[in-house]
C-alpha cells in the first residue's frame, strides 16, 4: 500500500513565515503558500522525495530506510542546483527566491508567490482557439526572462506549459528549474535525467553533450505548439525513430500567421544546428512576425521599418 | 603498465581538506593528478575540485587509449581549468578568485611527462636518489635561486607560503612542463602538496620507501607528516607510485586486463558542493550547512 507523506498543517510554524495551505505535490516536493512574518503570501517548497522519505505524522522528515538516507541526501543536491540557480536571477518573468533555509530535517525554499494559473491549466481549460495575439505576448516576455537565466549560463531543460505561469496580469514567470543545469566548467553539462516527453530536446535523452540554448529553443516551440494544439508534440525519441510530426505550417495554415508557424517548425527541428541557437536569434524571429493583415498607414510602416533596422 | 599506487589526502588540524587528489588510467596511460586549493571559504575546495575534475574528465576525453600528446594534454587541461576558475568567480560575484596548485603526471609508453603550478612537488626516485623533480613557483624559491637565503632558511621563511603562479586568479599561470623522462621498473612517483613537503624532506622519504612495500610505508609516512605539522598543520596529501611489477609484498595493479576504453578511476573522498552526478555520495551536515549559505548569500547579493 503505497504511504504518501504527511503535508504540514496549515498553521504550522516554519521559521518565521505561517503555513497556510498545501498548493502543489509533485514526486520531490511539497509547495506550500505560506505567510511570512509581515503578512505577505510566499511559496515554500519542501524537499520531500516521496519513495525516499516518509512522514506520517508530526513535521520531522525522516528516511525509510538506512540506505534511503544516502539517497536523501543526494537528492539534496539537487534541490540545491535548483535554488542556487535561481538566485541569481532577478527577472520579472522568472520565479524569483526569495529565502532558503534548513529545517525538520529537510531542506526548503520560500520563493516569491504570484497569483494566477500555469499556461497548462490555461490550455486545458479554454474552449476556442488561442490567438495568435496572446500566444506572442505570452512567450514574447517568457523568452526575455529565459534569455536572462541563458546569460546566467543555466540551462532550464524543462520548459513546458506546466512550468510557465501566468499572472492575473497575463505576463508569464518561468517555474521549477528543479532539471536546471550549469553548464558551468565542464565542457559537458551534467547530465540532465528529468524531462517530459513532448517538451524534451532529442539531445535530452541520449547527446547530453549537446545541450545548448538550442534546448531549452526546442521545449519553447513545443510549449508554443501545444498553445495551439491543446496537446504535445510527438515526444522526441520517438520522433528519432520515426517522426510523426506534422508541421505546424501544414496544420494550422491560415489560422495564424505562417511567420509564426514557421518559428514553431524551426524550434521543433530534431538536429540542434538547425533550431535557432539562442533565445536571440528566436526573439528576433518572432519580432520579425508581421502582424496578419493589418494596413499600416505609411507613417507606421516607416517606423516599424526604422524600428527592425535598429533591433529594437 | 604494471605498477604499485597508493594515495591519501588528511585534513591535518585544518577545519576543511582544500587538497584534491586523483588518479585515473586505461590500458597504456596512466594520470596522476593533485591540486591545493587557495581562498576563504569553500573556494579553495570549489578551485581544487575542479581542477582535479577537468583533469579526469579530459583524460576520459582524450585517452582513446593513448594521449597524443601528453604535455600539451596537460598544459591546455590546466588552462582551462584557470579559464573555468576564472568564470566561475564571475558568475558568483565571488570577492576571492577560487585558485590551486596543481601538479599532474602521465605515465605512457613507459615515459613520465609532467607538468605544475604553484608549490604541490613531483619527485622521480630511482634507487634511493632523487633523479627528477619540480621547483616551486614560489618567492622563496625565487629566493634561492637568486642566492639571497639559503635552502634551509625556505621552511621557516614568512613569505614561505607565496606562491606566483596559481590556476585562478588575476594573472595567466606559469605551466612549467617536464621533458620525456624514461622510467625504470622500480622508479618512485610521488606527488605531494607542501603539507606534506614542508615535514618530510624527500630523502628521508626516499630512504623509507626504497626497500619496503609502499602500501605499508606510505600510511605510516602520511600519519606521521600529519603529526609534524602539529595544532596548526596544513592538509597533507600525496600519490605514490612504485613504477614496474612489485619485487616487494605489494600488489602491483595491472592494466593489462582493462578493455579498449575502458578507466579506472579514484578520486579522494573528501567532496564537494558542486560534485557531477554520477558518483552517489551524500553530503555531510557540513555540505548542506555550506551550500545554503552559499545560496543564502547569492540571493542577498542579487536582491536589488
Amino acid at each position: 500500500m503505497p504511504v504518501t507523506n504527511q503535508a504540514l498543517p496549515g498553521g504550522y510554524a516554519l521559521l518565521n513565515y505561517r503555513i497556510d495551505r498545501q498548493i502543489s505535490r509533485g514526486g520531490f516536493s511539497i509547495v506550500y503558500r505560506a505567510f511570512d512574518e509581515t503578512g505577505q503570501p510566499v511559496a515554500i517548497k519542501e524537499y520531500l522525495p516521496s519513495s525516499l522519505v516518509l512522514r506520517t505524522e508530526g513535521d520531522i522528515v525522516r528516511a525509510s530506510s538506512a540506505e534511503n538516507l544516502t539517497s536523501f541526501r543526494y537528492g539534496m543536491k539537487c534541490f540545491f542546483e535548483e535554488g542556487r540557480a535561481l538566485a541569481k536571477i532577478n527577472h520579472p518573468n522568472v520565479v524569483r527566491v526569495l529565502n532558503f533555509f534548513r529545517a525538520n530535517e529537510t531542506v526548503y525554499m520560500v520563493m516569491r508567490y504570484e497569483r494566477g494559473r500555469t499556461l497548462q491549466q490555461q490550455i486545458q481549460m479554454r474552449q476556442d482557439q488561442m490567438s495568435e495575439r496572446f500566444v506572442r505576448q505570452v512567450f514574447m516576455q517568457l523568452l526575455n526572462g529565459l534569455r536572462d537565466v541563458h546569460t546566467h549560463k543555466i540551462l532550464h531543460l524543462d520548459i513546458k506549459p506546466a512550468n510557465i505561469y501566468l499572472r492575473t496580469d497575463g505576463s508569464p514567470v518561468l517555474l521549477d528549474f528543479g532539471a536546471a543545469r550549469q553548464t558551468l566548467t565542464t565542457n559537458r553539462p551534467k547530465l540532465a535525467p528529468m524531462y517530459t516527453p513532448g517538451f524534451a530536446a532529442p539531445e535530452q535523452y541520449r547527446d547530453h553533450d549537446r545541450l545548448g540554448p538550442w534546448t531549452d529553443v526546442y521545449g519553447t516551440g513545443a510549449s508554443m505548439f501545444a498553445c495551439l494544439a491543446a496537446f504535445a508534440p510527438q515526444a522526441a525519441d520517438a520522433r528519432v525513430q520515426e517522426d510523426h510530426l506534422v508541421s505546424a505550417k501544414k496544420i494550422w495554415s491560415g489560422q495564424y500567421s505562417d511567420n509564426l508557424l514557421e518559428v514553431i517548425d524551426w524550434c521543433l527541428r530534431l538536429d540542434p544546428l538547425e533550431r535557432p541557437q539562442s533565445v536571440f536569434a528566436l526573439q528576433r524571429a518572432i519580432r520579425d512576425i508581421a502582424p496578419i493583415k493589418r494596413k499600416l498607414t505609411f507613417f507606421a510602416n516607416l517606423k516599424r521599418l526604422l524600428f527592425s533596422e535598429i533591433g529594437v | 603498465m604494471r605498477f604499485t599506487i597508493f594515495q591519501e589526502s588528511r585534513k591535518g588540524a585544518r577545519e576543511v581538506n582544500q587538497d584534491r587528489i586523483a588518479y585515473t588510467y586505461s590500458r597504456e596511460t596512466l594520470l596522476l593528478v593533485i591540486a591545493d586549493g587557495m581562498g576563504g571559504h569553500v573556494g579553495g575546495e570549489i578551485a581544487a575540485q575542479i581542477a582535479v575534475r577537468l583533469f579526469i574528465e579530459r583524460f576520459h576525453q582524450e585517452a582513446k587509449p593513448i594521449l597524443r600528446n601528453p604535455l600539451k594534454f596537460m598544459q591546455e587541461t590546466m588552462l582551462r581549468a584557470h579559464a573555468a576558475l576564472g568564470s566561475y568567480a564571475n558568475q558568483f560575484s565571488m570577492l576571492e578568485t577560487p585558485r590551486t596548485t596543481c601538479v599532474a603526471v602521465v605515465v605512457q609508453g613507459g615515459h613520465a611527462y609532467w607538468a605544475h603550478v604553484g608549490d604541490s612537488r613531483f619527485y622521480l626516485l630511482r634507487q634511493g636518489r632523487l633523479i627528477a623533480s619540480t621547483k616551486d613557483h614560489s618567492k622563496v624559491q625565487y629566493l634561492v635561486d637568486q642566492g639571497l637565503i639559503k635552502p634551509e632558511e625556505v621552511l621557516m621563511h614568512p613569505d614561505r607560503n607565496k606562491i606566483f603562479s596559481c590556476l585562478g586568479g588575476m594573472a595567466d599561470p606559469v605551466i612549467d612542463l617536464s621533458r620525456r623522462m624514461p622510467l625504470k621498473d622500480g622508479d618512485l612517483l610521488i606527488l605531494c602538496t607542501d603539507g606534506l613537503w614542508s615535514v618530510y624532506p624527500h630523502g628521508e622519504m626516499a630512504t623509507m620507501l626504497t626497500s619496503t612495500p609502499i602500501l605499508a610505508t606510505a600510511p605510516q609516512i602520511m600519519r606521521e607528516a600529519e603529526k609534524r605539522g602539529g595544532d596548526e598543520g596544513d592538509n597533507v596529501s600525496a600519490i605514490i607510485v612504485r613504477w614496474g611489477p612489485e619485487t616487494l609484498a605489494d600488489e602491483p595493479t595491472t592494466t593489462e586486463n582493462l578493455a579498449l576504453g575502458q578507466f579506472e578511476t579514484q578520486v579522494d573522498a573528501t567532496v564537494t558542493l558542486a560534485e557531477r552526478a554520477g558518483g552517489q555520495r551524500d553530503l555531510t551536515d557540513d555540505e548542506i550547512e555550506r551550500a545554503i549559505a552559499e545560496i543564502q548569500s547569492t540571493i542577498q547579493k542579487y536582491r536589488k
